[in-house]
């Protein structure tokens, strides 16, 4: 699985982005930067997330820097797969 | 697809203070009634998101010779009642009512038709009925335990944004814990409705029924979710014949921009078909 690639679909399809995120790298901002993601989009985030890669996550598990960019999300989600 | 004027939107009586009542839109049945259908609706937020896909289908529905009500649960949408009031047993009570609402009008089959937690009220609201049911389950989650945790997560994800995550959750569930409602993203959310979502499961209920699961799946290469193939396994084995399919979708109840997913209006529509159970 190319994690990368799941991650950004995911995030498209949650944020009915239409297919922006095919332009995103790993330094692209999320946080802060894209205003359909707010809280509800950040819990459906979450949940997508463990329902797709089949990973649980703890509350403490998270903070605003998982989601600070794109990378950072990447990567939390290739340390969960890696557990 | 039967003409939205069609559809009759009327309250119905339910126990409770006096003036409760529940608001439903009826969709009458094209020719005679091959099945009767209760909507039970999804959570919260996501009631809101999935009105358009529950309209588009009540009404393909009706067109195929159903007679659909959709009812909005005690505390919800236009039914009297605060959502800090509502119960798991009213929830229950509200799904029995409108199946006799129904039964009163029409000889055919019942088919309780959820979508997500829709699926564990009418999954419990079953052996409460005077009669026999099948099912039609729209995304069936794994348990209750996972919406709740999923909806408490709203407060700590709101306060993840102002820097101050931790504990939230914890804090929620003391509240909750202690008899208090808490206030999440706009509800007010009472310990006993709390308590009822978290303990509900989809149990294979003792009279054997048909079923039919359906899940939307953002995946061109569409499948089912790994806790839904374990739950069907554990019905099929409890003698429940169940058919299942995930079809290509999004996942319409939570998107951002209200979103229609035709490749499940299908997938209902033909699964239905096959599944007709002789009156």
């Amino acid at each position: 699985m190319n994690v990368q690639h799941e991650v950004l679909r995911v995030i498209d399809e949650v944020l009915s982005l239409g297919g922006r995120s095919a332009t995103f790298t790993r330094d692209t901002p999320l946080l802060g930067a894209i205003p359909e993601l707010d809280s509800m989009a950040v819990v459906t985030l979450i949940t997508t997330i463990e329902e797709q890669f089949g990973v649980m996550v703890a509350d403490d598990e998270i903070d605003g820097d998982t989601f600070a960019t794109a990378g950072a999300l990447i990567d939390f989600v290739s340390g969960k797969l890696a557990a | 697809m039967t003409d939205p004027a069609h559809q009759q939107a009327l309250f119905i009586p339910a126990d409770g203070p006096a003036g409760s009542q529940r608001f439903c839109v009826y969709h009458p049945p094209v020719g005679h009634a091959a099945g009767t259908v209760v909507y039970v609706h999804p959570f919260a937020e996501e009631m809101n998101k999935s009105r358009r896909m529950a309209a588009l289908q009540s009404r393909a529905l009706a067109a195929k010779g159903y007679a659909v009500l959709q009812i909005d649960l005690h505390g919800c949408g236009d039914s009297s009642g605060e959502f800090a009031d509502a119960t798991w047993a009213t929830w229950l009570a509200d799904v029995a009512t409108a199946a006799r609402w129904l039964r009163a009008r029409h000889a055919a089959p019942l088919w309780l038709w959820g979508l997500r937690a829709g699926c564990l009220v009418a999954a419990e609201a079953a052996p409460l009925l005077d009669e026999p049911c099948h099912f039609l389950f729209w995304q069936p989650p794994a348990a209750g335990k996972t919406l709740l945790q999923q909806f408490l997560r709203l407060k700590m994800a709101a306060e993840m944004l102002d820097g101050k995550a931790a504990g939230v959750t914890d804090a929620l569930r003391a509240q909750l814990a202690a008899g208090q409602a808490v206030e999440i993203a706009g509800y007010s959310l009472g310990p006993s409705l709390a308590q009822g979502l978290e303990q509900a499961q989809l149990r294979p209920p003792a009279a054997a029924t048909q079923s039919i699961w359906l899940e939307t799946s953002t995946r061109t290469d569409a499948a089912l979710l790994p806790a839904t193939q374990s739950a069907i396994a554990a019905w099929r084995k409890a003698g429940h014949d169940i058919h299942a399919a995930a079809v290509t979708g999004p996942n319409f109840w939570q998107t951002q921009e209200i979103e229609d997913a035709p490749a499940l209006l299908a997938a209902t529509l033909q699964s239905l078909g096959q599944a007709l159970v002789p009156a």
